[in-house]
């Protein structure tokens, strides 16, 4: 390359190589993304092979290769994208290269290795059409694909240093500053002052200035944020021109960028960069025989986020202490060296060749007024596409979520996101509807900051993420103030207080006023910001705080020293499951059984049809692997133990004089309390309305889930003679809670699930053929009589409704069953597992559909008129909301309609009876204590909750027998909460342990398909012994790190290792 | 490593002269001096102070200040765990205690063996991969507590190892002169097993061959006379005996680079620098 010497010459240059590149023969091309987030997915070992495969092939003059930075797409890296037709192949394995090259020649497409899209599997051809991509305005992030960064050519024939005919021909500032300023572009750095404005302060200071630096603040500090290193490691020229254009603006002749040193790849881009421009005359002295000079180094940072402020900055490159001073004077007077100095953001400056080349009105035209352009977020944390995206400001917050983002990764839920890193704040899911500006965001209590946007779902605890930003940020901060020095030191200590447990209710009204003063009396920006993380959390999320303090308690099952095992912190019960695992791996089931029996009196229930949050939580499993089938485990023990062998504590009847309590409902909340009860001295009578005890684990889950004889078995273990149980009783019909206290009892338990199915409120859902989903199954269940015949509808996407469905297609008159549910299969409420169980059994599901009419002839049920939905917006549950589409109604010939869309209380008697009930037919009954508005009735499960898990009615039952016994004893129903961390040390089995680390979770057996459909036998079988082990060895053991501290603290003498 | 006062003076004077200009970048200096011992000699810190006639006690605010910096030795391997937010959700906290815990050491340690130090790092600017890793300058992406042991073991191994026999990403590349198109490889004297790129170069008045192993990705070859580390030498062609140099500058160390043509169209580059790594490969059938 030679030194081009006239403005009229480089546009020459430029015209040629644009010329040449579009009259090149047009041929395939393989895009590989090699930024640092490629390189670390092995995008280089993938590059190396295409290489090889042109060598070895001779395909030089067939295909060629064009290696870039970050294209933003970084959950795929890495990627290929195949041109013409930008066809993406995601997560690249080296061994499919040699098919992609194939078809590229032959102008095909590999199908199976194209990108899909999760959960709906739809294949896209383009990357055009990726939702990921579909919805950005890629103005500046876009050009990185068409640039191999090392390569000055590649830049210009992407158009770029087209400003130079523009800025060059004569120079001039002042219309570069207009059109700067017209532009409305705010500073990308987060704090959003206009650009132009800048620079013309800057211009005007340089005027009686001998020299005006430029500084490209590249010091990307915030934790989360990263667009920064991918413009300057995917596109430097972009940045080099934007300097080039600043410097011609306000007269200066040298600039910085100030970079990261832990961004090595982005700073050896520039370097090369800067040396390209330099040889071809765009750099140094007499650019283009303009006569301006103008040149730029690199500085690379040493580690300090304070760095970023501007003042400090400056002191970094003049070799101090990176301490911020107090302003004014303000750098663009008084900066480097005493000298004027502008500082731009990275974004920033990449922004101004677009607006010099396209014109600042074209520029406008993207974004709101005020709020012009596009910004860059790095879509990070909990979320499934993460990457880099570029959208127009006034984007609502929830379109970058959820249509650029595609939403929670699973089933999990979205709670917040959190902008503008530690300076910044949290916005919950429910103001997702905020537009994305520089106001909007300030109003609600962040910044827009560099564009870090960090995505928190339910397993993210806000009290650790503000006690995180905080210890970063006392670590950060230089200490030259005092307020920011001791404040984030304090507020530190407090938020480490309230994730130990030891956070007391005071500390967080200290903590907001300490808060507000560090905010409002810091010198510089990083103290000013620094309580946000704090404030903003308080403003949202005191609940979790609240959580922490009172009840001991992280919901999220974060912080370490509130949750110990996370297992056992998930289960309602506090099942100790680390514990039998343990057992189980030693060999020792008895003790397994009693550990889990102990906690809970439906082990063998509940290791059938436990919705086993402990999975959920189980740490082997989010820490990226699978979790432990605990539930698997807990059947492996209870089916080698008989219930009746546990020794209930009281064998013999407590005396006659001993208080009564009456308990309405005999399911799993009425039952467990009644144990409870019993245990604790207290006769207990229990009322049914049905003919037999259970409730919902009889009349709701069928018998090939929970078999009967092992339910009876249970249930029969738990009536001891403390205990009476009278059926066929029904509160409101044959007593009344008046009636109870009349004869005798002192204390009354309402728990009578949630038996009603709620009805859809469409025409003829009255007529004959039409059931209540409760209704069908209690009829077999109960009665062994089968309501369904010939062509069966389901409405619904619950458990109950795949429970009818799996029941119906057992029955002898059915021919087909289709489940109808109104949204997609990703957010039905069913068990993923019962889902599969039921499609492998021959169970149609139907999704997007919504009943709207039912069409009855003679008053008997014969089709179902329905309309397709698609999916809207999403709504307040993070759920896409269904649409009706007009003109796609459809009918369908029925002859059973199972209607199983939510199941509701039947409370109509007690409102009467002096209990408050509230709008969804629920018990309105304090969470905490389970006391109603009547004194003396207490009440849980699922008429307080609604329909809920089984694990949550037994936590209820128990949870209320302490109570009742409180209340009677006429002690105080709230007690401070207690810490529950495993205490008792289990030595591990030293096995091989390399052979089990890295194995897959145990598969449950079940019965064959042909072998259960038409049957109700139980369709899982128990794992054999050697599974079992095998699955326990898998366990991470967390409870270790506390039981050895436990045991270390409870043992003095291993503690100390005195002998004397 | 104890270098002696008088290599740390001669080291500290190179390296404040190649940063020697109208303002002196302190910071830069202390870079390179912790590049040249893995951290920053007392002795170092106070000729520092010296040749660019600053106090002691500024050179050691500066060292204390920024996180980059060291003032006690470290490990041969260097292990950065990022705890930047991203990562901190995603479960950077486990992976950086099973670290602690493997290597017996906390944050900022070095193992007593000098194999290994442990750092917390605030963010690698890779997040949307994370939990991220870097060890000795290699990424790993969504690193799990159960993977810490493989990365230690890779680390002690070197990372560099590679298996000329069975991996797939290295092969052999035929080249030729770019004046004469004049083959350049050698049967007779092969490396690594394949034929070499035989070259003429010059350095310091010597003159004489070299010989390339043909394979991408190796950096094995022969000469004539040995070639001191960061020696930039010239390259010819044994045949037109044309000195071989190219418009573009090592990506890396930006010396000069060797341009020949690849067999079926492309170019290859490497330094000249015979020590650096730095090299292009350029498949394009015609190439700027």
């Amino acid at each position: 390359m030679n030194k081009i010497t006239s403005v009229e010459a480089f546009g020459e240059f430029r015209r040629r190589v644009l010329t040449d590149a579009s009259t090149e023969a047009a041929k395939p091309c393989l895009v590989i993304c090699a930024g640092t987030g490629g390189q670390a997915s092995g995008s280089n070992d993938v590059m190396r092979i295409i290489k090889r495969q042109i060598v070895d092939r001779n395909l030089q003059e067939k295909i060629s290769l064009r290696v870039t930075g970050c294209q933003g797409f970084c959950e795929m890296d890495p990627f290929i994208v195949v041109e013409p037709g930008n066809h993406l192949y995601p997560k690249i394995n080296m061994k499919d290269v040699a098919r992609i090259i194939d078809s590229a020649l032959a102008g095909e497409v590999v199908e199976e290795l194209l990108y899909r899209e999760k959960n709906i599997c739809k294949i896209h051809y383009s990357q055009e059409e990726i939702p990921f991509f579909k919805k950005q305005t890629r103005t500046i992030l876009g050009k990185n694909k068409k640039i191999d960064p090392i390569r000055i050519m590649d830049y210009i024939e992407a158009g770029g240093y087209a400003s130079f005919d523009k800025i060059m021909s004569p120079p001039d500032p002042d219309w570069i500053i207009e059109e700067v300023v017209n532009s409305g572009l705010r500073g990308r750095g987060g704090a959003g002052f206009p650009t132009g404005t800048k620079w013309a302060l800057a211009r005007k200071a340089g005027k009686k200035s001998t020299q005006t630096y430029l500084i490209c603040n590249a010091d990307e500090g915030d934790p989360g944020a990263y667009m920064d290193r991918s413009l300057l490691e995917g596109n430097p020229h972009a940045i080099i021109e934007g300097m080039i254009i600043a410097a011609v603006a306000m007269g200066a002749k040298k600039g910085f960028v100030y970079v990261r040193s832990e961004y090595p790849l982005a700073i050896k881009h520039v370097l090369i960069a800067i040396r390209q421009a330099h040889q071809l005359g765009l750099l140094g002295e007499n650019i283009l025989g303009t006569g301006l000079d103008f040149d730029i180094d690199i500085f690379r940072g040493a580690g300090a986020f304070v760095c970023g402020e501007e003042t400090a900055l400056i002191r970094s490159i003049e070799g101090r202490t990176g301490e911020p001073r107090q302003r004014p004077p303000y750098p663009i007077e008084k900066g480097l060296w005493g000298k004027p100095t502008c500082i731009n953001n990275v974004e920033t400056l990449a922004n101004i060749p677009v607006i010099i080349t396209k014109g600042s009105e074209e520029f406008k035209k993207v974004g709101i007024p005020g709020n012009t352009g596009t910004k860059i977020f790095s879509l990070v944390g909990k979320i499934t596409n993460t990457g880099l995206v570029e959208v127009p400001l006034g984007m609502k917050i929830k379109e970058v979520v959820y249509d650029i983002g595609g939403g929670p990764i699973g089933k999990t839920k979205i709670k917040a996101i959190q902008t503008g890193g530690p300076s910044g704040g949290c916005i919950p899911a429910r103001l997702f509807d905020l537009s994305i500006d520089y106001d909007s965001l300030a109003k609600a209590g962040t910044i827009m900051g560099s564009g870090g946007m960090i995505v928190m779902d339910e397993n993210t605890c806000m009290v650790d993420i503000a006690k995180y930003f905080m210890k970063f940020l006392k670590a950060e901060s230089c200490g030259k103030c005092f307020p920011c020095r001791k404040g984030t030191q304090r507020m530190y200590e407090i938020l480490d207080d309230i994730t130990k447990g030891k956070g007391t209710l005071e500390q967080l009204d200290l903590l907001e006023e300490l808060a507000l003063a560090v905010r409002d009396t810091s010198m510089c920006g990083l103290g000013q910001g620094a309580p946000n993380p704090v404030l903003s959390t308080l403003r949202y999320f005191r609940e979790e705080y609240v959580e922490h303090i009172q009840n001991k308690r992280c919901p999220a099952g974060v912080c370490k020293d509130l949750v110990g095992a996370p297992c056992q912190d998930a289960c309602p019960l506090g099942t100790e499951a680390w514990r039998y695992i343990a057992h189980i791996q030693r060999g020792e089931y008895e003790e397994a059984y009693r550990v889990i029996r102990e906690p809970n009196p439906f082990p063998s229930v509940c290791a059938r049809v436990c919705s086993h949050p402990c999975e959920q939580r189980c740490r082997a499993g989010t820490s990226g692997g699978e979790a432990i089938a605990i539930r698997s485990l807990k059947r492996f023990i209870t089916d080698r133990a008989d219930p009746v062998q546990y020794q209930a504590l009281h064998a013999v009847p407590t005396s006659p004089e001993a208080k009564k309590v009456a308990i309405v409902g005999a399911g799993p909340a009425g039952l467990t309390a009644a144990h409870y009860l019993s245990q604790k001295d207290y006769r207990v009578e229990i009322y049914e309305a049905d003919d037999r005890p259970g409730g919902m684990l009889l009349s709701g889950i069928p018998a090939y889930r929970l078999p009967r004889d092992v339910l009876q078995k249970e249930i029969d273990s738990l009536l001891d003679g403390n205990i009476s149980l009278k059926c066929n009783t029904e509160l409101g019909r044959d007593l009344s809670i008046d009636s109870l206290f009349d004869d005798g009892f002192e204390a009354v338990y309402l728990a009578m699930g949630a038996h009603k199915s709620r009805k859809m409120s469409i025409e003829n859902e009255e007529a004959q053929g039409v059931i209540p989903g409760i209704k069908f199954l209690k009829a077999f269940n109960l009665g062994g009589v089968e309501l369904g015949r010939g062509q069966v509808g389901v409405v619904g996407g619950g458990n109950s409704a795949l429970d009818a469905a799996r029941v119906a297609i057992r029955q002898r008159d059915v021919e087909s069953v289709t489940v109808y549910y109104r949204r997609t299969r990703q957010e039905m409420p069913a068990y993923e597992e019962e889902i599969e169980a039921a499609l492998e059994e021959g169970v149609k599901i139907e999704t997007l559909t919504t009943p709207t009419r039912i069409i009855a002839e003679d008053g008997r049920l014969v089709s179902m008129e329905c309309v397709r939905n698609q999916l809207g917006e999403i709504d307040g549950s993070g759920r896409r909301r269904p649409v009706p589409v007009a003109g796609s109604e459809l009918t369908i010939a029925l002859d059973t309609l199972i209607v199983a869309i939510s199941e509701e209380p039947d409370t109509a008697a007690l409102s009467a009876m002096g209990v408050k009930v509230n709008k969804g037919s629920r018990v309105e009954a304090d969470l905490m204590t389970g006391s109603t508005s009547r004194l003396g009735v207490f009440a849980g499960g699922d008429v307080v909750t609604g329909p809920n898990t089984v694990v949550e009615a037994i936590a209820a039952g128990k949870k209320t027998a302490l109570m009742i016994d409180r209340y009677l004893r006429g002690g105080e129903l709230h007690q401070p909460a207690e810490i529950h961390l495993p205490e008792v040390l289990l030595a591990p089995v030293e096995s091989g342990a390399d052979q089990d680390a890295g194995a897959a979770r145990v598969r449950q057996p079940s019965m064959a398909v042909t072998a259960r459909k038409h049957n109700f036998d139980e369709v899982e079988n128990s794992l054999s012994a050697e599974d079992a082990s095998r699955e326990a060895g898998r366990c991470l053991r967390c409870d270790l790190e506390f039981a050895r501290a436990h045991a270390d603290l409870t043992c003095p003498g291993c503690a100390s290792g005195d002998a004397s | 490593m104890n270098p002696s006062e008088q290599v740390i003076l001669r080291d500290v004077k190179s390296i404040v002269e190649r940063h020697s200009g109208e303002h002196c970048d302190l910071i830069a200096i202390l870079s390179d001096v912790q590049t040249k011992y893995r951290y920053l000699p007392e002795k170092a810190l106070r000729m520092v102070a010296k040749e660019t006639n600053r106090s002691f006690v500024d050179v050691y605010g500066v060292a204390t200040f920024y996180k980059h910096f060291s003032l006690k030795p470290r490990g041969e391997h260097l292990a950065s765990v990022c705890i930047g937010t991203a990562c901190h959700v995603r479960g950077a906290p486990s992976v950086t205690a099973e670290f602690e815990r493997q290597l017996g050491v906390s944050d900022g340690e070095t193992t007593p063996d000098k194999q290994f130090t442990l750092k917390t790092v605030n963010c690698l600017g890779a997040c949307a991969m994370g939990p991220i890793v870097v060890v000795d300058g290699h990424h790993f992406s969504g690193v799990k507590a159960d993977d810490t042991d493989d990365i230690i073991e890779k680390a002690k191994n070197g990372f560099d190892q590679v298996n000329i026999g069975s991996d797939r990403r290295i092969f052999p590349i035929g080249v030729r002169c770019l004046s004469c198109n004049h083959s350049l490889m050698d049967s007779d004297l092969p490396i690594d097993g394949f034929p070499s790129v035989k070259l003429t170069i010059s350095f310091e008045n010597k003159h004489g061959w070299i010989r390339l192993s043909s394979l991408y990705g190796s950096y094995s070859y022969e000469s004539e006379f040995p070639i001191p580390e960061d020696e930039i030498v010239n390259f010819f062609c044994p045949h037109c005996h044309t000195e071989i140099i190219g418009a573009m500058n090592c990506p890396e160390c930006s010396a000069p680079m060797v341009p020949m043509s690849v067999g079926g169209g492309g170019i290859v580059q490497i330094c000249s620098r015979v020590s650096c790594q730095g090299h292009i490969l350029d498949l394009s059938s015609n190439p700027v």
